[in-house]
């Protein structure tokens, strides 16, 4: 079978996720990657159609669609990103393809396949049957990125003209990150809040945790979009990865946008639910009210360093 | 120039309460709003206070969940939504592009200028909203959107695109955004004022014929498995002493 993947670009280079798409679309049939733009694609372990049609945009499903009627493929990977979901949705509506979002494997069964999705924030798995052809949009981090890598087949470079769409929606330009007080994604010690957390004044809390262990203090989402840390503080799909020696998580629940963020090496969760994600990726899980432990928690902490 | 604004707002099962996983359904304890379909409405109500116009607010439900959505509703109103309306799904689907269907034929000729949904809920496990109804409304569409502001009758929009960075695109009107959270925290509705406009706000109600797509079907909902650590429990005293352990253990002290 044919397998379509989308390459998931940004700034104009290949992000690691297209890697791991091609990986496992490599184990369902033969694979043609899709990439927009001008990225050095030398590294994609597939055939590559290359499309001169500057930065990823939501109307490249338009695109899609084309290349789609070229190889007529069984299945069409997408990553889960904030860039591709756009295609991908409007693309699977266009055709009327069946599509499973937030997936974490999938499988060829008979003539079509088994999706699983991560759903209800990380709570839940959810088992599809598609018929083919059929669109996955992949969450980050589901296969490995290895088999995706290698040296690329036969690359075929294509122009807008010659696919006959046209633009929709018009890219003005890039907007960096803010220069940061701290670069959460270069500290080694990161503590971290979420929902459970509360209330903005007991950010402190954290605050004076994050102080004695030498660390910052970072949140997910929901703290950010309250406006209780800024925006630079924030981890996960839409923020920064933590990539160092302690991610210590407070009342965060773990939906997948946020541990998508936390590659530190350990990671310490203190949650009241003991059935939220975030314990799956932890080293250590304290079944607890935040509230009630971080006090006692900071008063140990000074008694031990002396 | 005054705009004509829609903002979609679904409910989806409140994950701090408990759900019951069954093979065929998940049976939530309690529904709330969508919280990405929250931020669509706040940032539809800041779009026209910069703008002028007009927001409806188009509450999703099905039968089941048909009077979960009233106060998320009348929450709305409190906030400055202008119109209310109740958009009930002749049917329960997981497929979003039936309900994109069914959306789209109501909606295609209110002349709206712009129509906010929320980039993904939670139980978004076959499509997202918002792109689906754009094409089936032969209307552009972007997601990820974080900013909208209006110059020359263009729409101008930030949108993430992961790490930090943002995206700036112009957009023509008509148009449907993605939502992932409103330029500013949501609005604050002390519950005297809620109680006041659950009592004032009119719902209008709209019967939505969804049609069914064949291609995709669940065949079971289950538990992801459970961590392999061993959580720790007990009170704080004890368990702040364990933590200093663990984190000797990992060299942080």
């Amino acid at each position: 079978m044919n397998v379509l993947v989308f390459a998931e670009v940004v700034e104009n280079e290949i992000q690691e996720i297209t890697y791991e798409l091609v990986g496992k679309a490599k184990q369902l049939g033969d694979v043609t990657t899709l990439v927009v733009g001008n990225a050095d694609v030398s590294n994609i372990n597939s055939d590559v159609i290359q499309v001169d049609a500057g930065e990823p945009l939501p109307w490249h499903y338009k695109i899609v669609e084309k290349v789609f009627e070229k190889l007529k493929p069984s299945a069409i990977l997408f990553g889960n990103t904030l860039t591709s979901i756009d295609i991908a949705a409007q693309f699977a509506a266009q055709l009327d393809l069946p599509m499973a979002t937030m997936v974490t494997d999938i499988s060829a069964k008979d003539d079509g396949f088994v999706a699983t999705s991560l759903v209800y924030g990380g709570k839940v798995l959810v088992d599809l049957a598609l018929k083919s052809p059929a669109v996955f949009v992949v969450n980050r981090g589901s296969f490995p990125a290895e088999e995706g890598k290698g040296s690329v087949g036969n690359v075929e470079k294509l122009s807008l003209e010659e696919l006959g769409v046209s633009d929709g929606i018009e890219f003005v330009g890039y907007i960096k990150p803010e220069v940061e007080d701290v670069d959460i994604s270069k500290m080694d010690i990161v503590v971290s809040v979420g929902r459970g957390i509360g209330d903005e004044a007991n950010i402190e809390l954290a605050e004076e945790l994050a102080e004695v262990l030498g660390g910052v203090v970072a949140g997910s989402r929901p703290v950010i979009d309250s406006g209780w840390l800024p925006k630079t503080r924030q981890v996960g799909r839409s923020g920064k990865t933590v990539t160092g020696k302690l991610y210590l998580a407070l009342g965060i629940s773990g939906a997948t946008e946020h541990v998508e963020g936390v590659k530190a090496k350990n990671v310490i969760a203190i949650n009241i639910d003991r059935n939220a994600p975030i314990f799956r990726i932890s080293r250590c899980g304290v079944v607890a009210d935040v509230l009630e432990l971080v006090p006692v928690l900071i008063e140990k902490i000074r008694e031990a360093k002396g | 120039m005054p705009m004509k604004i829609c903002a979609v707002l679904r409910v989806v099962p409140d994950l701090v309460e408990e759900i019951e996983i069954e093979e065929t359904e998940i049976v939530p304890f309690a529904y709330i709003a969508n919280e990405r379909d929250e931020h669509a409405v706040e940032e539809a109500l800041i779009l026209k206070e910069k703008a002028g116009g007009s927001v409806d607010v188009l509450g999703v439900v099905d039968e089941d969940t048909a009077s979960d959505v009233d106060e998320p509703l009348a929450m709305a109103y409190a906030k400055g939504a202008d119109n209310l309306i109740k958009a009930i799904l002749s049917r329960k689907t997981f497929r979003r592009y039936e309900v994109a269907k069914g959306l789209a034929e109501f909606l295609k000729d209110k002349g709206y200028d712009v129509i906010f949904t929320g980039i993904q809920a939670i139980d978004a496990f076959a499509g997202t909203l918002g792109g689906m109804l754009a094409r089936c409304m032969n209307l552009p569409y972007i997601g990820g959107v974080v900013e909208v502001d209006v110059q020359n009758g263009t729409l101008v929009v930030k949108k993430e695109l992961g790490g930090g960075l943002l995206g700036e695109y112009r957009v023509s009107t008509p148009a449907i955004l993605g939502v992932v959270s409103a330029e500013r925290p949501l609005k604050f509705v002390p519950f005297a004022k809620l109680k006041k406009a659950m009592k004032e706000a009119n719902i209008d109600e709209v019967d939505i014929e969804v049609p069914e797509i064949e291609g995709i079907d669940v065949l079971r909902y289950y538990e992801p498995p459970k961590p392999e650590i061993t959580l720790l429990e007990g009170d704080p005293e004890e368990l702040a002493e364990k933590l200093v352990e663990v984190l000797k253990e990992v060299s942080v002290l």
